[in-house]
């Protein structure tokens, strides 16, 4: 803003200020890595940098049979993370399209009501949930997850799409009927093609929310071959010993896909946050 | 309102111009609305609002009901709950736990938490303002990398930071001569536990607001500041007489959102030492109440804990609606 008119001292601060926040943000990132690589993993500062370069933490955490089979956790995992993605997707666009294109009686409850429901704490509907799942005997199972999470996912995902439906120019549908299309037809043709980057923001937010959950994976999973890995983590802490470079990989491996479908995706998750929230 | 039950062009265009919206209103060939047409968005909404009801509304609904009763191992068994009344939340607020510990746990952590949420974001979004491409692109990376460090993740590496055997901020302390040889364990104090679990939250919710900011900031007219330049005022000026009155609804939605967040921070608690329920010290209303419920079975106190929770998020959340549909005119 005033960049070209800043003294040496506002320049100074500058840095500073960017050196910090880099610092800050960047260093619990660093450290999870160099824990991770590194051979002498079990003391802090030791840890510090990853001298005695190894991979031997990955191999061991992955390795079946070793504390639990992490590879398995990621697994599960990414099966119930693909379920979540494409069931959210399918039913918000739904959603956001009666949101955004049609005017009917109790739309202003509806909307309301997606906000709500948004906010209520896991904390309070894990407990009859859990109930639920056990009376139908879908503890343990991966699809009641699934099936959970999608339900958590959905609010917010209608509520982001509907920004981007609205955005699409409503002359482009207005033209799909003069050509005499059904509203079917125009859906697919026209509004489903011009919408896939508000799919995309709503598919990079149910695999975040789907991959890393916790509270609901501890609560419905206790037998060990269906654990994801938001609950998989807690088997490199022992009652005595707990091995870091261990957690410290597998975390990484956790890490990983969600910042790469971060970088993928931010750009239009924020705007669809702002477009769709503020404005 | 009934007439415009066919108009599927209404919502997007009065979002955009006024004009479209006026010329689709004279659509050639307009059909009566029939049957089909009417039911049209509820046949959409079918699938997504059942998905809803069955699993976030019915299950709210139960927790409600399950609060009035005394539901544990017995009455599972049986199949038969008792009604209690309001006996499980006479137990909640009973004593000094819930309101010596609990809730100053609960609502002293929120308030830091979204005070140093909010201001860091800001400092960074005017940061990112003030920076040149190339740094600003490395703060954003940064920031969206913390961002995306899952929860889970995120705790125990700031958990392993302050390990108190062979954690970094133990050995370097030891290192420099200021702990001895005994170390101390940062988790078991109350007020050294939440500086670690700020610390974490602040780490991973900072980049949403920052980022969210920084692109309101790019929305405020630059003629704005160059007057106000000329008229003698300082940054500071500028940011509370420009900034902040121009940004107040984006301001307002991210502190209402982070406020309902770190109302109801669980896992940041939970998984570190002592969190999970060993350590009564350090519960928030969310562990409580899930310790309660799900690790001693006493499902009706830990419901009636769970819905003071929710009623508490459900007066923030309408604070939220307030905001939105005063600054946006929700449509």
């Amino acid at each position: 803003m005033s960049g070209r008119r800043s003294s040496g001292w506002a320049v100074a601060g500058k840095y500073t200020g960017a050196a910090a926040v880099l610092l800050f943000t960047l260093f619990p990132v660093w450290f999870m890595l160099s824990t991770a690589f590194n051979g002498r993993a079990s003391s802090g500062t030791d840890s510090l940098l990853p001298t005695h370069f190894t991979l031997s933490h990955f191999s061991k955490a992955l390795k079946p049979g070793a504390s639990g089979g992490f590879g398995q956790y990621m697994v599960n995992s990414a099966i119930v993370t693909v379920v979540v993605v494409a069931a959210t997707c399918a039913l918000a666009l739904l959603g956001a399209v009666a949101m955004a294109r049609f005017r009917f009686r109790l739309r202003t409850t509806v909307l309301v009501l997606i906000l709500v429901v948004q906010m209520l704490p896991a904390e309070a509907l894990v407990i009859p949930l859990f109930l639920q799942m056990k009376d139908l005997r879908m503890l343990n199972s991966l699809a009641g997850l699934a099936v959970v999470y999608t339900a958590f996912a959905l609010p917010f995902a209608i509520w982001n799409l509907r920004g981007f439906v609205a955005a699409v120019p409503v002359e482009l549908e207005e033209a799909a009927y003069l050509d005499g299309c059904s509203w079917w037809r125009m859906f697919r043709s026209v509004l489903l093609p011009l919408v896939v980057p508000g799919l995309v923001a709503t598919a990079a937010f149910a695999f975040v929310l789907a991959w890393e959950e916790f509270t609901f994976a501890l609560t419905f999973l206790s037998d060990q071959s269906r654990m994801t890995v938001g609950v998989g983590l807690a088997e490199f802490l022992g009652q005595n010993t707990n091995d870091w470079g261990g957690l410290m990989a597998a975390s990484t491996l956790v890490t990983l896909p969600v910042v790469v479908v971060f970088v993928l995706a931010q750009r239009r998750l924020t705007v669809g946050l702002v477009a769709g929230a503020v404005k | 309102m009934g007439t415009d039950v066919e108009d599927l062009s209404a919502a997007g265009g009065v979002r955009t111009l006024p004009a479209p919206a006026g010329e689709a209103r004279r659509r050639p060939a307009r059909r009566g609305p029939t049957l089909l047409v009417r039911l049209r968005p509820w046949l959409l909404l079918a699938a997504p609002l059942a998905v809803i009801a069955v699993l976030l509304l019915y299950p709210i609904v139960r927790v409600v009901y399950l609060s009035f009763q005394e539901y544990g191992l017995k009455e599972i068994i049986s199949g038969h709950p008792r009604f209690v009344g309001w006996a499980n939340y006479r137990e909640a607020v009973s004593g000094d736990y819930l309101w010596k510990t609990v809730l100053p746990n609960t609502v002293l952590f929120a308030l830091v938490a979204v005070a140093g949420t909010v201001g860091l974001g800001t400092l960074v979004a005017l940061l990112l303002q003030a920076l040149g491409p190339r740094m600003r692109a490395a703060v954003i990376g940064a920031a969206l990398v913390a961002w995306a460090l899952p929860a889970v993740t995120g705790t125990y590496v700031w958990v392993w930071i302050f390990d108190p055997d062979s954690g970094l901020v133990r050995r370097a302390l030891q290192g420099a001569g200021l702990l001895g040889p005994d170390g101390y364990n940062w988790f078991t104090d109350r007020l050294s536990f939440y500086a670690i679990a700020e610390l974490n939250v602040i780490h991973h919710s900072y980049p949403f607001v920052a980022v969210t900011l920084f692109a309101g900031l790019t929305t405020v007219p630059q003629e704005l500041y160059e007057a106000a330049r000329l008229d003698g005022a300082n940054a500071w000026q500028r940011f509370w007489r420009i900034t902040v009155p121009v940004l107040r609804p984006v301001f307002a939605v991210v502190t209402v959102l982070s406020t309902i967040w770190d109302f109801k921070v669980f896992t940041q608690v939970y998984l570190m030492p002592g969190g999970s329920g060993t350590n009564p010290d350090v519960l928030n209303l969310g562990v409580w109440s899930y310790m309660k419920a799900i690790n001693q079975n006493q499902y009706g106190l830990g419901a009636a804990i769970a819905v003071l929770l929710t009623l508490v998020l459900l007066a923030i959340t309408a604070v939220y609606l307030r905001v939105l549909f005063r600054e946006e005119e929700i449509r």
